[in-house]
Parts: C-alpha cells; structure tokens; sequence
C-alpha cells in the first residue's frame, strides 16, 4: 500500500524536524559555486533545485573515516551512532549507486561493520530529476529521472510543492508516522503535474544508448592501441572517482602524533587513477601510465564490477562528464568499445608486439 | 595555559649558526631554553617542508639560521636559501599564518652573543603569539577539524 | 582591463584559420600530430583533441570554451611516443626520428611552454606554437554570469604567446589595471580574516589533485604527496593537511606559474585555489625581478640567486 502526500514547499520544514528527529540527516548544501551532501538541520539549507556536485555515497562511506584511535598498545573504536542515517534530495542514479555499493559493502560473506553501521535503517528520499542535464545518461544506465530504484520515498516538484509517494515499506512506516495529523493528499492537478515534469524530464534527456556490447567488447580489447588513444584525454587525477557515486575503493593510513605512541587509523577515498595506487613495495608499478589506469577505470566499472555482481557499476549520473577537467566522456569511451569490437581486424601484430615489449618502471608517466 | 612554553625548533648549519650557538654554551650566555636544535650542513639544505611539517607537529615556532652572505661553507647555499625563504615567508603570512611564527638569521661562528639575541627575541615573538593552532596536526587539533567531517558524513 | 563578454576577435575566422594552419603543418610535415581543443560534451565545453590527419582538422576549435591547458596533453603525448619507441622490439627507423607535435598556445600556455623549455623538459625544435591571441576563457562555474571571464583571465596581462612558430588570428589587446588587486586586496585581512577565508575555501577540497595534474608546471614525476620517506602530510582531506597541500604546491610553483588558471578551472568545486600563487608571482617578480614564461634562456628565479637579494626579513 503506497501513500501519496502534498507537501507544500514552505512546509518541507515539517518533513525536515520528522526525519532529524530520528535520523542523521544530510541533503545537498550550496557550498559556494558547487552543490555538496552535508549534514542538516533545517529546511531553509537545502539546495534542492541544483544538481548535486558531491555524492550521496559520502552519507555512508565519508571520504575520511577513523576506524580506530590508539595509544601504545592500547586502540579504541570509534563511538557508534546514536541515530540511522537519512538522505533527502537524492536523485534516482544516486538512490541506485547506493544498492550498488550495498552489493559491495553490505552483502555476501563478508560485509563492512562501518557501511552497516550508516546504512542499516537508513531512509533514502529521493527527488525526481525534472531538468536533466546533457551529461546525464541514466537511461542507458538502467535507470531514469523518475526511477525510485533505491529510494524509500520519492519526491516529484509540481511548483509550489512536492508531492511525496513512498516506494518501500520503509518509506510507507515513516510517512504514516511522521505526518500523523495534517495529511494533505495531491490534488488532481499534483497529480497532472508530476506527470508532466516526467514527461518532459524524458523528453529532455538524449535518448538511450545501447551499450550492451560493452562487455563482451572489453573482454577482448585488452591488447587494443586503443587505450593509448583514449588515455591521452586523462589528467588521471581524480576528481571522477571521489565525484562518483559507485566508485568506492579506498586506503588505509595510520597517523601518529610525533614523538608519541597517539594516533588513529584512517580509512580516506583512494582511486585507481593516482600514480600510487597500484605502486608496490620494490618500485614496480603494474599500472604505469595513464593507458593502463584508464583501461582499469573502464574495465572494473563495465566488465569486473558485472562478472562480480551482476551489474555495471555506472549510474549514468554524468558527474565524470560535467566535472572532468579534461572534459573526459566516458559514453564516448563506450562507444569506441564497441566500434573497435565490430572492426574487421587485420592481425594487428604491431600491436600485440608492442604491448609485450618490455616495460620500464614508469612511476608517473603522464 | 599560564604555563604554557613555547616549544621552538631551530634548524642550524653547521659551519656558522650551530658553532655560533656551541660558542654561546661555551660563553655560558644564557638565554631561553625554549629552543630544540636540529644540526643542518647548511641552510641551503632546509626544505621549506621541514618548517612546515614542525607546524603541523606541534611547534610553536621556526628558525632557520645559517652563515652571512658571502660566507657560506658551501659558496652559494645561503643564497640559494634566502630566495626560499623570502618565498616561504611570503606564503605563510599571506595564508594567515601569524608573521613572527617563522623567523630566518645569520649567526656565524663567531657570534655566540648575537644567537642568544635570536632565541631571546624569536622566543618572546612566539610567546607573545601564543601556543600555534593554524596547521598544527595533533590529536586534539585532528577532532576539531573533524567537525567539518561530521558534517561532511563522517566522524561518529 | 577589457570589459563586457569575452569577444574572441572574429570568432569563425579565428577557428577557420587554425584549422588551416593544422592542416598545411600536417600536410608539409612540420608537425606530425596537432594538439588542439574540439567541442566537448556541450556547446560551452572544450576537450583536447590530438589531429593526426588532415582530413581531421574540422575538429579544432578555439573560443572560449577553451580552457584546459594543452601543455600536460602533449607532455603526456610525446612521453607515450618515447615509451612506445623504447618498448619496440622492431627498430622502426621512423620511430627514431623524434616527434614534433604543434600545439595550440593560448599567451599563457605559450609561456607555459616557454617556461617548460627553460627548465629542460621540452626542446624548443620537438614542438611547433600555434600562438592563438586570447581574450579570456569564461567563467563557467555555476553562478557566474557568463559574461565574466575566470579569473586568472579578468587580470591576465600575456594574452599573446611570447614565442610561437606561427600565430593565427590577431593578436589580442593586452588588458591594463593592476593585475595584483586582488591579491592586494586580500591582503587589507588581518592574519585571522586571512587564515578564516583560506579554511573555507580549503574545506571544500576533495584532494583530487585536478589542479595540480591541470597545471603545465607540475610535472615530476613523484609529486611530493606521494613520498613515503618521509610521509610529508597526510592524504587525507582534512585540515591541516589539504592546507599543507597547496601551500606546498604554491611554493614549488613559485616564480614558474604563468597564472594560466588552469588549477582553479579544474577544480570540480570551485575552489578559489590559485590566489595565493598570484601573490607569489608577485614576490618573485618584486624580489627577484623574474617574470615566468618569457625567456627560454634566463634561470628560473627559485635555482639561482643574486647576492643583491634584498634581506630585510632576516634576522
């Protein structure tokens, strides 16, 4: 049984007290000229209306985590929570990179105390994307502006207020909970409106893109002089990784106050892109350039991510796209992918001859 | 806080400062026990991360001291260092950091009377400026800087 | 200082004319790849592109749009070429021949390149300017106007390259008014204020180092926050250690960063991260009296000295 409630924008306050009562709550904040996720306690600092810079993965896997603080022999593990964690303002590719990053954290043998700790409990709203932006290709992703995949409740802007409908039993409880007086239901003309912010939400969006082929592409694109191409368009710094809401590897550190036995270990944001990521103990690194740590972007996200877990690890969000320095576009990767894989080939010998030369230890070539 | 000391860390070259602070021992000058000295070959050799790392440990104050202009044991390494430290004067005030905090001399071997001069006057420059908070790095200073981590989604 | 919307001088005939350039410098095999910028993921976005045909050089653009530096790209070019000709098991005699790439240079980006070959990185006859005069990238993080340029652009003073092998278009009007304004300015702030306003803007960094792969000057190949002996500051993105990061980076940019912008246009946050290099290129300027990027012979300011050096600070 979903419910479908008005809530007219001066009073989103009331929703706001409801959830930060009993959750942590963050949402989209304006931090300047960019959008981030922060913590909030008040309606009055969301920035609903703006596409969200920062991702919605930060509520639960923040980019700096102390796991334990030590003294001498002695270490101590953080507090737990005192409240489940909630996130308002998510839109549909964010909601769905958070089951994606569940697959990872949160399920199968082993799963991650501290990922539970935030997510277990936790209640997603989502806002439905009314004006997509031209790097958004959620649709090829397996999502859409409207898609409530991941999300407890879903918000729909109709102008002066939003309506809400809950997608999950989660959703359903804490509606019926939090709105117990004062239930206003979505007129006709709500209703008309949502569906026509869907419409045209669709309309705006650039159509679909099949990338079906991408995986079985890949798989024998290894060898291909096309990564050296497509490399070339990379900083490899890594501002698509932190931006992006599935990427989530991360590096262990222990910071010791000087001349102390004090400290704390640290779990902060780590990408496949930096130089060091891949660098081992003697000086070797076996992602040397940027051609290798490109092709283990794509490869991870679009090939191992779906023989581990059944899915590509993109939300279609666009963020790489839209925050890239370089203006870097992953769809244009995907394609390629797949233009290369339908090529005749000829026995591309000089290729192979290349790749199996011997490879000087390139700490930071480019 | 009344008892409060300010730790300072000098970087001394070997050829004139730290012979210079050895000849005030020798003359038993005395003068403010404030100061931790680590022996450098020359002045040239200080890294502006050596002082910069000495903030985020909990010092309160840097100098860097070597040989007079033209004196150098190494010919040109002094000049070489003013120029960084001109820079790194220049940064560290411009992003706030208090001027007086990070202070450059010349002491030569010979002047044992002027180092004590140099720790008395950058000791009391620190002392006035109070215990360091901007970029020191230590437990307690990491949990206040945690609050934007909080809200950032982490902490708790 | 230029008012009003960034008006690339004859917009159409400027991009039309660089394409012919690239295409005689293909075509006579002056250049064996142009490193140039063709239309990105919208209209308003520019992305480097590496023409290796004639028949490709419709793709090259330049307005506006056009703000990443191309200096890293072919950096980046001409290491994959040398890496490719050491990997070869087959001698190809062609591959012996060093590459010429020809780079599209906006004034910054030519004293980018300029710089590049006064500290040994680049030789003068391995790269072919493209001098494109330029009248300011927009500034397009969300709130501005669009008719305001980025930043480094409002105060640039070199919007011509100073040295080039061919120059396409008109050469651009240098702005006038104090390029250190803002730095001065900003420096009215009491020592607090100014510590306040850097911990704002820093506690928005993610420690990406968008700005600091962006940037034509920073090429080592081990940049000081991955050494581990000693661990120089922490990867995280707290504070003080994002602080000791670009305080650091400023510091190893000091008297080589041409105020491009490239840094603070890269940042996906916004972060308003290239003030304090400005205010270190004034230092070296007054101090030392170098000026980045016009000289490919002089030695940059920071490896030498004069024993002149004003020493007013010391003690």
């Amino acid at each position: 049984m979903s419910s479908s409630l008005r809530i007219a924008k001066p009073d989103l306050d009331e929703l706001v007290s409801a959830l930060t009562s009993r959750y942590r709550l963050f949402g989209p904040v304006d931090v300047d000229s960019a959008t981030m996720l922060r913590e909030v306690k008040s309606a009055d600092e969301l920035a609903l209306g703006a596409a969200l810079d920062g991702p919605v993965k930060a509520a639960f896997f923040p980019q700096t985590e102390t796991l334990l603080t030590y003294d001498g022999t002695r270490s101590e593990a953080p507090p737990g929570r005192d409240k489940p964690t909630a996130v308002i303002g998510v839109r549909p590719c964010d909601a769905r990179s958070l089951l994606l990053l569940d697959k990872v954290f949160g399920t199968g043998k082993y799963r991650d105390p501290l990922w539970q700790r935030r997510h277990d409990d936790s209640l997603v709203i989502g806002l439905g994307c009314s004006a997509p932006l031209e790097t958004c290709f959620c649709n090829s992703m397996g999502s859409g502006p409207f898609n409530a995949e991941g999300s407890d409740i879903m918000l729909t802007d109709v102008g002066d207020a939003f309506v809400a409908e809950s997608c999950t039993d989660k959703g359903e409880r804490f509606l019926k909970t939090a709105y117990k007086s004062q239930v206003q239901r979505p007129s006709q003309a709500d209703l008309d409106k949502a569906g026509q912010a869907r419409s045209k939400a669709l309309a705006v969006l650039a159509p679909a893109a099949d990338y079906s082929g991408v995986k079985t592409a890949l798989a024998k694109l290894w060898e291909s002089a096309l990564w050296d191409e497509i490399a070339l368009g990379c900083l490899s710094c890594g501002a698509c990784a932190y931006l992006c809401p599935t990427c989530h590897c991360f590096d262990v550190q222990d910071e010791t106050v000087p001349g102390t036995q004090q400290g704390r270990r640290v779990r902060i944001w780590d990408t496949c892109q930096a130089s060091l990521f891949t660098k081992e103990a003697s000086g070797h690194n076996p992602r040397p350039g940027s051609k290798e740590r490109m092709r283990q972007r794509v490869m991870h996200k679009f090939s191992y991510f779906a023989d581990n877990f059944g899915e590509t690890a993109c939300v279609g969000c666009g963020r790489c796209i839209r925050l890239c320095p370089a203006d870097f576009d992953v769809r244009l990767v995907l394609e390629r992918v797949m233009a290369e894989d339908r090529r005749p080939k000829t026995g591309d010998r000089a290729t192979k001859n290349e790749e199996r030369g011997t490879k000087k230890d390139v700490r930071h070539a480019g | 806080m009344s008892d409060w000391e300010p730790k300072i860390v000098a970087f001394l070259c070997n050829w004139c400062s730290y012979a210079g602070a050895d000849l005030a021992g020798v003359s038993r000058i005395q003068y403010p026990p404030n100061v931790r000295v680590v022996r450098v070959p020359c002045s040239g050799r200080v890294n502006p991360l050596f002082v910069l790392k000495s903030l985020e440990n909990g010092f309160d104050g840097v100098l860097v001291s070597g040989c007079h202009p033209g004196d150098c044991h190494y010919i040109s390494g002094n000049y070489i260092a003013r120029r960084k430290f001109a820079t790194l004067k220049t940064a560290l005030e411009f992003i706030g950091v208090e001027p007086g905090r990070v202070q450059f001399s010349w002491v030569s071997a010979g002047e044992g009377e002027k180092f004590a001069q140099v720790v008395a006057r950058v000791t009391d420059d620190v002392r006035k400026l109070g215990p360091a908070k901007r970029l020191v790095k230590s437990a307690e200073a990491g949990r206040a800087g945690a609050t934007l981590q909080q809200s950032r989604g982490g902490g708790e | 200082m230029k008012a009003g919307k960034p008006q690339t001088p004859n917009p159409k005939s400027q991009s039309e004319q660089l394409r012919e350039t690239a295409r005689i410098l293909l075509k006579e095999k002056k250049a064996d790849l142009v490193i140039g910028y063709e239309r990105g993921s919208s209209k308003r976005r520019a992305r480097p592109v590496v023409i290796r045909d004639e028949k490709d050089v419709g793709r090259l653009i330049f307005d506006d749009t056009c703000g990443p530096s191309l200096v890293p790209f072919l950096r980046k070019t001409l290491r994959a070429a040398k890496d490719r000709n050491s990997k070869s098991q087959t001698p190809n005699p062609k591959a012996v021949t060093p590459l010429r790439v020809a780079v599209v240079a906006k004034g910054c980006d030519g004293r980018a390149l300029v710089q590049q070959i006064a500290e040994g990185q680049l030789k003068r006859d391995q790269v072919v300017i493209v001098g494109v005069g330029c009248d300011g990238i927009a500034d397009q993080r969300r709130g501005a106007s669009g008719e305001k340029r980025a930043a480094s652009c409002e105060r640039c003073r070199y919007p011509n390259p100073p040295v080039y092998d061919v120059f396409v278009g008109e050469p651009v009007e240098v702005g006038t008014g104090d390029e250190f304004a803002g730095v001065a300015e900003f420096e009215k702030l009491a020592s607090a204020e100014r510590w306040a306003w850097f911990e704002r803007e820093l506690a928005k960094c993610i420690r990406c180092y968008a700005c600091r792969n962006a940037c034509p000057m920073c090429y080592c190949e081990e940049c000081f926050v991955d050494q581990t002996k000693p661990l120089w500051l922490g990867k995280s993105a707290e504070r003080p250690d994002t602080t000791l990061f670009h305080l650091v980076r400023a510091l190893h940019s000091a008297g080589r960063c041409v105020d491009c912008g490239a840094c603070e246009r890269a940042c996906p946050l916004g972060v308003r991260l290239a003030l304090l290099n400005k205010r270190l290129e004034r230092e070296v300027r007054e101090r030392f009296g170098y000026t980045a990027g016009l000289s490919m012979e002089a030695t940059p300011a920071l490896a030498t000295y004069s024993e002149e050096d004003k020493q007013e600070f010391m003690l």
